[in-house]
């Protein structure tokens, strides 16, 4: 019976998607222009976060200085120290030699470096910190190493990772802000499309509980329209994304230079499944809340 | 055939001591007491606005009373829990003067439907619905819309539609209003026919040539109250009748 049920809710559904061709099209269109504005969010947000990824890779790495006079196994016994602390993902030693070479060979540094009389320049331990919260506290476990160039110990720069985090946290906020408006404002578009079209339908529904159909029975058919809606409008949102996303990154690229933005085609396979998701999802909670003042019996 | 209803049986429906206010406070009916026993054949009638309707409505449970008790089969009708109420009304075959056809579906299917809510199975729909055309005469209308038939064949369709699971009672509101006397009549017939199959039938009307010729009980409802429950009535009573033409 639960079969014969679902295969009338789905015959029925598709007849009504047809018939009120109008209707069905209005919910598809503003579905689908909704989901377009999360999946620019998504798209953009998901950008910014491999920007910040990148930037995090960079200042989640601190340089401790080693003063000159620092015998070489008390800096093994430091760099085994911090090899173990867990919040650290590795630490490497070079040397006062290294270093110079590492130096010479940025180009940024050609004219200096062959000013240089000597090696001017501290070994240094590098040090990669697993969670960028956690290179202050290491930093201040670093100042607190005799060993350490008490001139120049780190190259931690602690105000610019704060408002790092900062600007991470915030663009977290705001595209989930953002992300949440645009949920409740497609809510209520589906709803009250579907509303629409239940109206144009009361008569039935009006028959349809008089001849002793269950709520179920009545709200099926409208909730798989909505699923459908909603998937169609998912697929047409996707396939637009998904052919701007390349040239969009591209254009935003050489307009904007010194933001590292790239093109991550993975990207599209996770964000097909989340509009796809969001679609059918918005689709049967607007139908669902469209439909309850008409079918309550 | 007719059926002779059982009065001195347990009443099938019952009302007792039934008020009904709207929210807007109009007093649509005043302790209304009524027993109908099964297979009886019963004409509501009076004025419009007399609360004929709202007792229907009642009846099928679209409202519940503001005071007193409905006991339909046994079950007692305002303490009837809303999961309940489709296999309640799965009981009840409804005619309506408007008809209440869907325009979009087909003879066919909107007899159908009242059995495909219940999820019987398509061979079982398919007999049924057979048999329920052949009982209002619209074989060979399977696949006529709605639109394409006259008043009479529309509401045939929704007395088949009415008929169709085969129900212990048939309400109709005002089945006949909108029909020639030619077509009234007819419908009547089949009325008569689903009656002696058993079912109880409680019919609101105004039409007066119908209940003077087929002389069933009826109840005359005046400004909410029963004014008068006859067993083998007349639309109006007889002894006020006299008096008008004294």
């Amino acid at each position: 019976m639960i079969l014969r049920n679902l295969k009338f809710a789905l015959n029925s559904a598709w007849q009504s998607f047809w018939r009120n061709l109008a209707v069905s099209l209005a919910a598809v269109l503003s579905i689908t222009l909704i989901l377009i504005l999360a999946g620019v969010n998504l798209l953009v947000g998901h950008a910014f976060s491999q920007v910040l990824d990148g930037f995090r890779a960079k200042v989640s790495e601190i340089s401790i200085n080693v003063s000159d006079d620092t015998p070489l196994q008390t800096v093994y016994d430091f760099k085994d120290q911090l090899a173990a602390d867990p919040r650290i993902v590795s630490v490497r030693f070079v040397t006062k030699e290294e270093a110079l070479v590492q130096f010479r060979s940025d180009p940024q540094n050609a004219i200096l470096s062959r000013q240089i009389d000597g090696n001017p320049l501290d070994a240094k331990l590098d040090v990669q910190v697993k969670n960028l919260g956690d290179v202050a506290a290491v930093d201040e476990m670093a100042r607190h190493w005799p060993g350490v160039d008490p001139t120049d110990p780190t190259n931690y720069q602690g105000d610019f990772i704060n408002r790092m985090l900062q600007l991470s946290d915030w663009l977290t906020l705001a595209g989930a802000g953002l992300l949440i408006v645009l949920l409740i404002v497609s809510v209520v578009i589906v709803m009250n499309t579907i509303r629409t079209a239940v109206y144009h339908r009361r008569k039935e529904i009006e028959v349809m509980k008089l001849v002793g159909a269950t709520e179920w029975f009545v709200r099926g058919p409208f909730v798989i329209e909505g699923i459908m809606t909603g998937l169609i409008a998912a697929s047409i949102a996707l396939a637009l994304l998904a052919v701007a996303y390349e040239p969009a990154v591209m254009r935003f690229k050489s307009d904007v230079g010194f933001i590292p933005l790239s093109y991550d085609p993975n990207f599209v396979s996770s964000l097909a499944r989340d509009l796809l998701l969001a679609g059918a999802l918005l689709g049967a909670l607007g139908s669902y809340i469209g439909v309850r003042r008409y079918v309550r019996i | 055939m007719v059926l002779t209803p059982d009065f001195d049986t347990k009443p099938v429906i019952s009302f007792q001591h039934v008020h009904k206010t709207y929210p807007t406070g109009t007093e649509a009916l005043r302790d209304i007491n009524l027993e109908v026993p099964m297979g009886d054949f019963l004409f509501l009638v009076g004025p419009s606005g007399a609360g004929k309707s709202t007792l229907v409505r009642l009846l099928i449970r679209e409202e519940k009373p503001t005071k007193g008790k409905i006991f339909v089969d046994g079950v007692e009708l305002g303490r009837m829990k809303r999961r309940k109420l489709p296999q309640y009304r799965r009981k009840i075959g409804l005619v309506f003067q408007d008809f209440k056809l869907l325009p979009n579906l087909t003879v066919y299917e909107n007899v159908a439907f009242a059995m495909r809510v219940l999820g019987e199975p398509d061979h079982k729909i398919k007999a049924r619905v057979a048999d329920a055309l052949d009982t209002v005469s619209l074989s060979g209308k399977e696949q006529t819309y709605p639109a394409n038939l006259s008043g009479g064949e529309q509401q045939r369709v929704a007395i088949a539609r009415a008929l169709v699971h085969a129900p212990r009672f048939i309400i109709a509101d005002e089945p006949t209003g909108n029909l020639d006397p030619a077509t009234a009549w007819e419908i009547m017939q089949l009325f008569l026919r689903i009656n002696a199959r058993g079912a109880t039938v409680v019919m609101a009307t105004h039409n007066r040539e119908i209940v003077d010729l087929l002389r069933r009980r009826v109840v005359a409802i005046d400004a909410g109250q029963i004014a008068r429950d006859d067993r083998s009535g007349r639309y109006h009573d007889d002894l006020a009748q006299s008096q008008v033409r004294a």
